[in-house]
């Protein structure tokens, strides 16, 4: 799916990956373009993380696949060395080596690019002064905090100052402060060229730092473009919330066409194209018990993936 | 900052060379907990040996007992470690500390992690052999110039036991497994493989067993080393080790790369 600007960097088509019965990618086509930032929507068990593994060699895609991908000018499936040196990649989970401070984390990783010790030294430096962990560098691993373990682990994938970065649900489980700095780092980093590939089931997230976006729901690409052009093009503008289900009943039947209701136990969301007329509906509703907002990714994401669990969630 | 070129990546030597320095970074870091008890155990054993049991055996093989079997611990002490470090440990680093998950980030494949985890179980091997070879020096049970090159036997049998255990690591689920291989097979090895008494005292049913199994052969090795005794039988027990390597490592290597890329 094409979010415009720039010539391809990351090319992949018809890349499918099945575990035994379960199809968790199933002919996946995606484009990213240099120096943008793209990320993977969708619930767990989507096929986010196993799609961004196979770019880096780390899953295989089905071997009687037609798929192909393109990363930088490699296949992985041939030159995954070629991808992991150019790339940096976060992993879901921090696997930091508590045995060793923060220095002595980043100096380990600093052998696998074969930096010479003087270069690793400034480029640790440096890196720590980006992500704000200077005044870490000798700490214990079990001494920071779980931002910090974040940034350092973001911090050991920029080392061999990566062209792509490949983040894995960057900022779940962290607080707004580091999230946001997190991002901060993550725009800069854009601005300096490199590419970003994140996954996230966070939607200001996506919305915030995003270029483009996939959203994928049991394996599939149910809809992917600039998080703009998503919700002007999949969902109405706005939306009256009406917290009280009983208030409710009957919207659907005034309106008509106009209005789209969706009804769960607790909460009635009715989305329009007019805020005005959002507005008359609330006015006639006999509580106060309702909020009147614009329409966002996570109404979207919903829309499009569904509000009940599926097994994995 | 630079920026890299495409297939610039480090070459294979330097490749495996950055796993065993992760490795041994990791295990140096705390080296009185982790370096004492190598040159600790074998003087429990000498002491029980030397204080009591000893007494009552006489000779063995034409050498004290002490000697006979000090000799045997060079070689089981890499055993040991190099098993423990293979199975326990590459278990917690894949299951639950997922270290390898960020070691395959970087650019090296798992085919050369699993090779650098057996070169690893190798040198800690050597190390193992080093210490208990210092401890019988200083208690003059083996002789220089001689003795000095056990530890390359440790390196070797640390090699085969790692190689062994990651082929084992590569079938199990759960963590307790391990307790069928270390009691059903390496205490048994450490029992019949002639290091506490020659296989040649083995019922003949038994000793295609001790044959069979790769402590043998690294003891009869060093043995031969440490006491200058040559016999044409040690050119199998060299080329044993050899193929053994190959093989199980080779076997290791395809079994244990799908469990790290899926």
């Amino acid at each position: 799916m094409d979010i415009g600007m720039a010539e391809p960097v990351i090319t992949v088509r018809r890349i499918s990956k099945t575990f035994g019965t379960l199809r968790a990618v199933d002919r996946v086509d995606f484009d990213v373009p240099a120096a943008a930032c793209f990320g993977f929507l969708g619930p767990n068990g989507a096929g986010k993380t196993t799609m961004m593994k196979m770019l880096y060699g780390m899953c295989r895609p089905d071997a009687d696949d037609e798929g192909t991908m393109d990363v930088f000018g490699c296949d992985p499936r041939r030159e995954e060395l070629a991808i992991k040196h150019l790339a940096g990649v976060v992993p879901q989970e921090n696997n930091l080596d508590d045995e060793l401070n923060v220095v002595g984390n980043l100096m380990v990783f600093a052998r696998f690019y074969n930096l010479p010790r003087a270069v690793a030294r400034e480029r640790i430096a440096e890196l720590l002064a980006f992500l704000e962990l200077a005044d870490k560098a000798k700490a214990k691993i079990k001494e920071l905090s779980g931002g910090m373990k974040r940034r350092l682990v973001v911090a050991r994938a920029m080392l061999n100052a990566p062209r792509l970065l490949i983040l894995d649900e960057p900022t779940t489980g962290l607080d707004p402060q580091v999230r946001h700095v997190i991002w901060d780092k993550l725009r800069q980093l854009k601005r300096r060229g490199t590419t970003i590939l994140l996954t996230t089931h966070y939607m200001d997230e996506a919305f915030q730092i995003c270029d483009g976006l996939l959203i994928m729901d049991r394996g599939r690409a149910v809809l992917g473009g600039r998080p703009r052009d998503l919700l002007a093009e999949h969902i109405e503008p706005y939306v009256l919330e009406v917290f009280d289900g009983q208030e409710a009943t009957g919207i659907d039947a005034c309106f008509g066409e106009a209005l789209r209701v969706e009804a769960s136990p607790e909460i009635t969301r009715v989305y329009g194209h007019d805020l005005e007329q959002l507005r008359r509906v609330a006015a006639a509703l006999h509580s106060d018990h309702y909020y009147v907002r614009e329409a966002n990714l996570e109404d979207l994401f919903l829309r499009t993936t569904g509000r009940s669990l599926n097994a994995v969630q | 900052m630079p920026s890299s070129s495409v297939r610039a990546y480090p070459p294979l030597r330097q490749r495996l060379y950055s796993v065993w320095f992760r490795h041994m970074r990791v295990y140096t870091r705390h080296l009185v907990s982790n370096g004492l008890p190598p040159f600790l155990e074998p003087l429990i054993f000498l002491g029980g040996i030397g204080l009591g049991l000893g007494h009552y055996i006489g000779e063995m093989e034409g050498m004290p007992y002490i000697e006979f079997l000090a000799t045997g611990l060079l070689v089981t002490a890499a055993m040991w470690t190099s098993a423990f470090e293979c199975t326990y440990g590459t278990f917690i680093r894949l299951e639950f500390e997922k270290v390898y998950d960020g070691m395959l980030a970087a650019p090296i494949t798992a085919n050369n992690l699993i090779v650098g985890e057996i070169l690893w179980a190798g040198t800690k091997g050597l190390f193992f052999s080093f210490a208990v070879l210092c401890v019988l020096t200083v208690f003059r049970i083996v002789h220089w110039p001689n003795a000095l090159a056990a530890p390359l036997l440790g390196f070797a049998t640390g090699v085969m036991f790692g190689a062994l255990s990651l082929l084992v690591t590569s079938f199990v689920r759960t963590i307790n497994h391990f307790n069928f291989y270390m009691t059903g097979l390496l205490s048994p090895m450490f029992f019949f493989s002639g290091v506490v008494f020659p296989v040649d005292q083995l019922p003949a049913v038994v000793r295609p067993f001790a044959e069979a199994v790769p402590l043998t052969h690294s003891t009869r090795l060093v043995r031969a080393l440490c006491v200058g005794r040559w016999d044409a039988i040690l050119w199998w027990d060299g080329a044993y080790i050899l193929l053994f390597v190959l093989i199980v490592g080779y076997a290791a290597v395809r079994r244990l790369k799908k469990r790290l890329i899926q």
